[in-house]
């Protein structure tokens, strides 16, 4: 039962099937045009009243007599209607109605549909409940276990037995670091025989600087971090030290609600660090157009816009964006609220408005935060000044040309001095910016003067140092007007609005700032109910694969309800007792049986529970994108460890570039930065390197909080035959053979380094046949060992050997 | 079978069905199940999902930066005689443009076009002295004049045509129809983005994103020129047999471990190296013009390693045959606003040198295969010019959102027509206007998909390709 919610104890069987099978149709399906804003033909289907009272066409439901019942007429299309009108329900939801309306049409607790702030749980005071009593009290490792143990047991399931140690030292490696445990480690581990050796384990884990890493990944698919712009042109931006910034605050174990008030408000604090300033450039992850001839005001929207669905699906797992056009279908968030949130990020001193192009170019990825040491800064400043005295000169050069054009060529048949006489015959303010570098192009090419100048300025700008930069949030002194969007279009303008956030969540308080530091503080207010509820569901979904709450970016009224709703509360209840410290509910539940299960697949419990939300085995999780490298890079022992810095180049397949407008150089690094770990590979938006798209990285164009996880031919391809696997493959492979010298103990070692564990005797014999097979092969034709690399048959057949283990479906596996 | 296995088979198939895009329809399900191993049948059979379909396979011609439809399609008398008249004011009021402030400062004067036209074929349609060989299959092609768009920026406006949306991470069209009715092709991903022209589209990867839907059903770029997918060559020295057995040894290691844990992902991950090793031997096999005779080289003007739209052309078709369902190949670039390399003279002759005679050739090669009748031909750009004239370098013409020219062919549509009308300027649709969703429910609709109940839930909401519009263009049917 616990899988549905307390919802539903107690209820009679029709009250049931009406939530289950009717409630839910009737608000996806039904409720658009027949609900509480919008009563087409006069007919609402929100109520049990309002069924019988029914619309222009009648009652839509005699209860007791479903062929009497216009409702069925029309869902059946037996009348004049097929509704609903995107296409008809399927025979069984059709049949669904049927019985309903045969049993009387019974309406079930909840008066209305939809369920709205009332009966929306998600936006209910977090209800702490004690851990229930279970009868498997020796499974219990803590409380977590209790509230998963009660589902199991309801259901009469028993959990699974805990995983061997190889794999729990895996698992838990890849799940804080993201890197393999070293055989050394998994001996360690193994031969410690106190009863803590696990809990010491994860300690160590926690203290890993490559848990920032681990981490702070998942967080950059919400802040959907990337180095480029997006769009069209999709140009290089610097915002690198944001990324760095995760990864540091959660090394450091900074508390939840401060990480999120440095990112959403830092620049607001009173005297803002650096550091603090750098953590806003969470919000200047939006992606800018740089395409020509844009309207600058309609992409900084945009941009406004991205912040806010951002801030509802990182913090509340709201869909705030439903209502950017009208007020939301489902949810109780009206557009003016939209609005409201929409106004806190509206005041942003970034490109925008009605600019000139050029001026608008120059101001691209503004605002900034410089990193240059002051003595270059002066120099950069000075060498802009002399560009500007330059560029006076040439004005006055300009006009006097311009004056003087008649004279200097007279009318002929030269179409660029003719195109010039054209522009110069319009007023100069009146000229377009294309007119004003048409015209100027011209006089660069037929006047020696003005194109000396050109080239003065030209020297000078690319002697203008390099001086580094991160984009932050900075508001204006004055704020922008916030206003509704008629029909979400930013030209038309309704209502005015302020700041302000929800009315079905806590208040805003009257003393707090009506700006971003007021928002952030409210976010993570100890009223907010939703901020840590969403908190804890996603660290548990990167544990298990789902959240409790399966749609983990929707807690609304269309959003699954939670697979174990005490657990959830218990959960965000303690993130908020132990101060927001986000280590300690990694130790709660890396420490719980429930965590530490086997993995391996269970019928008896499948038959009960197909989808494993009762938890009654861990879940096999295919690794991440950027984790397949990491694990091939740690078994290869070529892993570069640095933490931080700027975005590197490991080789991408020739040709990966071609596909977007601007065809980007990528020339592979040399040396330690082939070897950095995947979250630091340059991340292009619009040609992001395949190897991490391929195995479902976001392209990072709007916030995801869950990755697909798929599994199709081109991955193979991929773990086949990249280059990178192939120079990983051969230095695992040289590893392997440094390591012992018979063939029998390597094959032990090579499954002890990528998989934890030694081979079982049919593995081993598999492999070993394998290797003998190649070293034939390699010896038979022995022109291509050297291009396999290798300088002996031997050696080769030990590199294919390497392809095969991080080709293994383990491998890439989390257990 | 034990009850163990059988959970384990269903549950497999299901997931597959469910994660790794091979249709939704029941059809699809059933060849699943009859399918002996997972990969080697097609996912969905030719019945479409929602009814029967005119076409298999679409191959989408988009023209990356949209071409004007002034000087290929349209002729306008009275445009050509308001030629340099100043277009009033009030036609403009209420309207956004790209580079507005050129058009906000003076107003724009209207631009005949300098291009000759003429009637050609059967159907008598008008076809500029541009596109010559395009003139000829004028009686397989249906003209749509009045297509219409809401954005006028060419990243947001290509995502647009291709997601319905101009919001980012939705499913584009080619994620939807291989979400929707699966693949036929055996060794081929189901949604191929080829591209060829002096750069690629802007937007890049967005254009062909499956947003929301399982990652499996994204496009997959070939490129031009050498080995057509990313990694598809195995690495030196362990090419051929050594590849073969590597796989073996893969595929047996792995089915051990599935023997251990049950985990029913494995057989998925069987299946995908079995399809990767497929893919291997029939890469080559597909980019080898070899097996083409010389005419039909000729035919397209491909010369085989180049790479070229005429290359894609031919490389679509044999896509197509291959049972890939959506071939979209981009062609740059038709943005002509009259800056260098922009010029509606000599930088429109180059761009329509590149594109015409494979446009037909394509048209001819699929027709004289009896392959036309089940493939959709789509050519368009991400919307049209104005009338008026752009001054830069020389004079262009701007974007244009208002009415534009599409040309569709085979697959169930009705060709030799002509449907929409503009007004004497060319500036809207006067008659039957067409929405670029209806553009999109009508390319569903013809794969036998209905573009209202081809949903997808996320964030609490069905989605759809045509998000809340989308009308057939009833007359493009057959």
């Amino acid at each position: 039962m616990v899988c549905v919610g307390p919802v539903l104890w107690g209820q009679t069987d029709e009250v049931r099937h009406f939530e289950e099978r009717v409630r839910p149709i009737l608000a996806t399906k039904c409720q658009i045009c027949h609900g509480d804003q919008v009563q087409t033909s006069g007919l609402s289907l929100a109520s049990r009243e309002e069924l019988l009272k029914g619309g222009m066409r009648g009652p839509a439901v005699v209860p007791g007599s479903p062929d009497a019942s216009l409702l069925l007429a029309a869902l059946e299309g037996s009348g004049p209607l097929q509704m609903p009108p995107t296409g008809p329900l399927q025979p069984e939801e059709i049949e669904a109605f049927r019985t309903w309306v045969r049993n009387g049409a019974v309406w079930g607790k909840a008066p209305r549909v939809p369920a709205a702030a009332a009966a929306l749980w998600s936006v209910k005071p977090i209800e702490r409940q004690n851990p229930p009593e279970v009868n498997k009290l020796e499974w219990v490792r803590n409380p977590i276990d209790n509230f998963v143990l009660a589902g199991l047991e309801a259901e009469g399931i028993d959990p699974s037995p805990e995983a061997d140690r190889r794999t729990l030292i895996r698992r838990a490696s890849l799940d804080l670091t993201g890197l393999l445990p070293d055989p050394t480690e998994v001996r360690a581990f193994l031969a410690d025989n106190q009863p803590d050796a696990y809990g010491r384990l994860i300690e160590r884990l926690l203290e890993s600087p490559h848990y920032g890493e681990r981490w702070g990944r998942h967080w950059l698919d919400i802040a959907r971090y990337a180095d480029t712009n997006g769009y069209s042109i999709d140009g290089a931006r610097s915002i690198w030290r944001y990324r760095d910034w995760v990864i540091n605050a959660l090394n450091e174990n900074m508390p939840f609600n401060e990480f999120v008030i440095e990112q959403v408000a830092g620049d607001l604090l009173p005297d803002a660090t650096d550091s603090q300033r750098i953590a806003t450039g969470f919000h200047r992850n939006t992606m800018i157009n740089q395409e020509g001839g844009i309207d600058f005001e309609q992409y900084r929207v945009e941009a406004v816009v991205d912040r806010v669905r951002t801030t509802g699906a990182a913090f509340l797992g709201l869909t705030l964006a439903c209502a950017r056009c009208h007020d939301h279908k489902f949810d109780p968030i009206s557009q003016k609220e939209f609005y409201q949130v929409f106004a806190f990020f509206n005041n942003v001193d970034e490109l925008g408005g009605n600019l000139e192009e050029s001026v608008g170019r120059s101001r691209m990825m503004e605002p900034i935060l410089e990193f240059g040491d002051p003595e270059v800064m002066a120099k950069r400043d000075s060498l802009r000044e002399r560009i500007d005295q330059l560029e006076s000169e040439q004005d006055a050069l300009q006009a006097n040309l311009e004056a003087n054009w008649g004279q200097q060529f007279p009318p002929g048949d030269d179409e660029s001095i003719e195109r010039a006489r054209e522009i110069i015959a319009i007023p100069r303010d009146e000229r377009s910016s294309i007119q004003n570098s048409v015209l100027r192009r011209i006089l660069s090419d037929q006047v020696a003067e003005f194109k000396e100048k050109n080239s003065e300025i030209g020297a000078i700008q690319r002697s203008i140092p390099n001086i580094e930069w991160t984009m932050v949030m900075r508001d204006l002194i004055e704020p922008r007007d916030s206003f509704i969007h008629v029909q979400g279009d930013f030209t038309r303008r309704g209502e005015d609005v302020e700041p302000g956030t929800l009315a079905v969540l806590p208040p805003f308080p009257d003393t707090a700032p009506r700006n971003r530091l007021g928002l952030a503080h409210w976010l993570v207010s100890d009223s907010q109910p939703l901020t840590p509820r969403v908190t804890m569901n996603r660290v548990w979904q990167r544990y298990f694969g789902l959240g409790i709450v399966e749609t983990e970016n929707d807690f609304g009224s269309q959003g699954t309800p939670p697979s174990h709703p005490a657990l959830l509360d218990w959960l965000a209840s303690e993130l908020v007792r132990r101060d927001w410290n986000l280590k300690d509910m990694h130790r709660l539940i890396l420490n719980s049986a429930t965590y530490r299960q086997a993995s391996d697949y269970r019928a008896d419990a499948a038959q009960v529970d197909p989808s494993n939300r009762l938890l009654a085995r861990q879940n096999r999780l295919r690794l991440e994108a950027e984790v397949i490298r990491d694990a091939a890079l740690s078994a290869s022992g070529l892993l570069a460890a640095k933490v931080g810095g700027p975005s590197v180049y490991p080789p991408q397949p020739a040709g990966a570039g071609q596909f977007t407008q601007v065809d980007r150089k990528w020339k592979a690094d040399e040396g330690p930065d082939r070897y950095r770990r995947g979250m630091y590979t340059f991340f292009s938006r619009s040609a992001a390197h395949p190897g991490l798209v391929l195995f479902d990285a976001p392209i990072a164009q709007e916030s995801v909080t869950r990755r697909n996880r798929s599994n199709t031919p081109l991955q193979a391809l991929t773990l086949l035959n990249d280059e990178s696997q192939t120079e990983f493959a051969t230095a695992l492979a040289q590893r392997v053979r440094d390591s012992a010298a018979n063939r029998s103990e390597r094959i032990q070692t090579a499954f002890e380094i990528c998989l934890a564990r030694p081979p079982t005797e049919a593995e081993h014999s598999r492999l070993d046949r394998f290797i003998a097979r190649m070293e034939d092969e390699f010896a038979t034709d022995p022109e291509t060992i050297a291009r396999a690399g290798a300088d002996s048959a031997s050696d080769a057949a030990w590199t294919a050997a390497a392809r095969v283990m991080i080709n293994l479906d383990e491998f890439v596996t989390r257990q | 079978m034990d009850l163990n296995r059988t959970l384990l088979a269903q549950r497999t198939r299901r997931q597959l069905f469910e994660d790794c895009g091979v249709g939704v329809g029941k059809v699809a399900l059933t060849s699943l199940l009859v399918g002996d191993s997972l990969y080697s049948k097609p996912a969905a059979d030719a019945r479409g999902i929602h009814h029967q379909p005119r076409a298999k396979s679409i191959i989408y011609l988009f023209m990356a930066g949209a071409p004007s439809q002034f000087e290929l399609f349209e002729p306008k008398t009275e445009l050509q005689k308001l030629s340099g008249k100043t277009l009033p004011p009030s036609m403009l009021d209420g309207k956004r443009f790209a580079f507005m402030e050129s058009f906000a400062r003076k107003p724009p004067k209207l631009l005949g076009t300098v291009r000759k036209f003429a009637q050609h074929g059967q159907s008598g349609q008008w076809v500029s002295e541009c596109l010559p060989h395009t003139a000829q299959i004028v009686d397989d092609v249906t003209f749509v004049r009045t297509v219409h768009t809401e954005n006028f920026n060419h990243a947001p406006a290509k995502i647009f045509m291709n997601t319905g949306t101009p919001f980012f991470g939705r499913p584009s069209m080619g994620s939807w129809v291989s979400y929707g009715i699966g693949s036929e092709a055996k060794d081929m991903p189901s949604f191929v983005v080829l591209q060829s022209g002096p750069r690629g589209p802007r937007g890049g990867a967005m254009n062909w994103t499956s947003g929301f839907l399982p990652t499996a059903h994204q496009g997959v770029p070939f490129l031009s020129g050498g080995a057509p997918i990313l990694n598809m060559s195995s690495p030196e020295g362990f090419e051929s047999e050594r590849q073969t057995v590597t796989i073996d040894a893969i595929l047996d290691l792995n089915r051990m471990n599935m023997e251990k844990t049950g985990d029913p992902e494995i057989l998925t991950r069987i299946g995908a190296y079995e399809m990767a090793h497929r893919m291997q031997t029939s890469g080559p096999e597909l980019i080898d013009f070899s097996t083409e005779n010389q005419e039909t080289l000729d035919l397209y003007g491909a010369k085989p390693g180049e790479k070229s739209f005429a290359n894609n052309c031919l490389l679509a078709r044999r896509l197509v045959e291959r049972g890939v369902r959506f071939v979209q190949l981009y062609h740059s670039s038709w943005d002509h606003h009259g800056g260098p390399g922009e010029s509606l003279t000599k930088d429109l002759d180059e761009v329509c040198l590149s594109a015409d005679q494979p446009c037909k050739a394509l048209i001819m090669d699929l027709k004289q295969r009896g392959m036309l009748e089940d493939t959709l031909v789509v050519w368009g750009g991400e919307f049209g010019r104005t009338p008026m004239g752009e001054v830069r370098d020389t004079v262009g013409r701007n974007h244009h959102i208002d009415a534009f020219t599409m040309w569709f062919a085979g697959g169930g549509t009705k060709p030799g027509q002509n449907i929409g009308e503009t007004d004497e300027i060319g500036f809207s649709a006067v008659k039957d206007p067409v929405h670029v969703h209806d553009v999109q429910a009508t390319i569903l609709h013809l794969l036998g998909i209905d573009h209202k109940q081809l949903t997808f839930r996320f964030r609490g909401r069905d989605f759809r390709l045509t998000d809340v519009g989308g009308n057939l263009i009833e007359r493009l049917l057959a």
